[in-house]
């Protein structure tokens, strides 16, 4: 069953690449101890990442109208950030005053949430067919 | 002059709806017919539906994404005549146990005496 489409491909390109940048910009807001670069970075990182997510979801569907309430391009997500998060503290290119605990506790929460998403898609998969909407499928 | 506008316009209205369920089944005949790649695909449907089924490429092409997906037809890569392989949709088993399953409970009807003698079509 085809689920990783072109257009998912294309999201986690760019959410590696916001990612990248947003952990450069965050640890060096760190290190200086500024307020203002962190919040910035953070809040360009949150609207870019949105704005990518509304943008190749809104492609994707129009390609393939695969019906998983968003959980693949969340998976993605979750799987990069936090992959690039824990590769860039654990080779020691985050600031002094971050640390690996604090990484791990965010992958961990925000996991919990990612399995609440998933079992409202394996509920969601009812309605569907290989994935597809009933009513999308004829359309 | 008046009826006339308004009748032209509630047949365009009735078409619209009626035509937007048609692609599928146009899709299925032009391949119950042969194998066919895309192009062969569109100049079926507009060829033997006298013009009355427009399929936009990109509407066709997310169409067969679509029942590819759910395995309904699949495709062999045979050489084009230009550029890159070209695609020649076929149903699979699924495909045309689907197809004869329509016909049987949604075209055949049609092919009654009485709805027949209903639509007038012996009269044409």
């Amino acid at each position: 069953m085809k689920t990783i489409t072109p257009y998912l491909l294309r999201f986690a390109l760019a959410v590696t690449v916001l990612t990248i940048i947003f952990r450069y910009f965050l640890s060096y807001g760190i290190e200086k101890q500024s307020g203002i670069i962190i919040a910035i970075s953070a809040a360009t990182y949150g609207l870019l990442m949105f704005a990518s997510g509304w943008y190749f979801g809104r492609k994707d569907g129009e390609y393939l109208p695969i019906y998983d309430i968003g959980f693949r391009f969340h998976l993605t997500t979750y799987l990069i950030h936090n992959g690039i998060s824990l590769l860039w503290i654990g080779f020691g290119l985050g600031s002094k005053h971050e640390n690996l605990s604090v990484s791990i506790m965010a992958a961990v929460l925000w996991g919990i949430s990612l399995l609440i998403h998933f079992a409202f898609f394996l509920w969601a998969r009812k309605n569907s067919i290989n994935n597809l909407d009933k009513e999308d499928i004829f359309e | 002059m008046e009826d006339d506008k308004k009748l032209n316009e509630l047949l365009l209205s009735w078409e619209d709806t009626y035509k937007k369920g048609q692609l599928t089944l146009w899709i299925f005949m032009a391949l119950q017919e042969s194998k066919k790649y895309v192009d062969e695909i569109k100049n079926f449907i507009e060829k033997k539906s006298d013009g009355t089924i427009s399929c936009e490429e990109q509407s066709l092409y997310r169409a067969l994404r679509k029942y590819e997906h759910i395995d309904v037809l699949t495709y062999d890569l045979k050489e084009g005549n230009k550029g890159p392989d070209r695609k020649y949709y076929y149903l699979t088993n699924l495909g045309q146990e689907l197809f004869n399953q329509f016909v049987d409970r949604n075209i055949k009807i049609f092919h009654s005496n009485e709805i027949k003698k209903i639509l007038k079509l012996n009269e044409q």
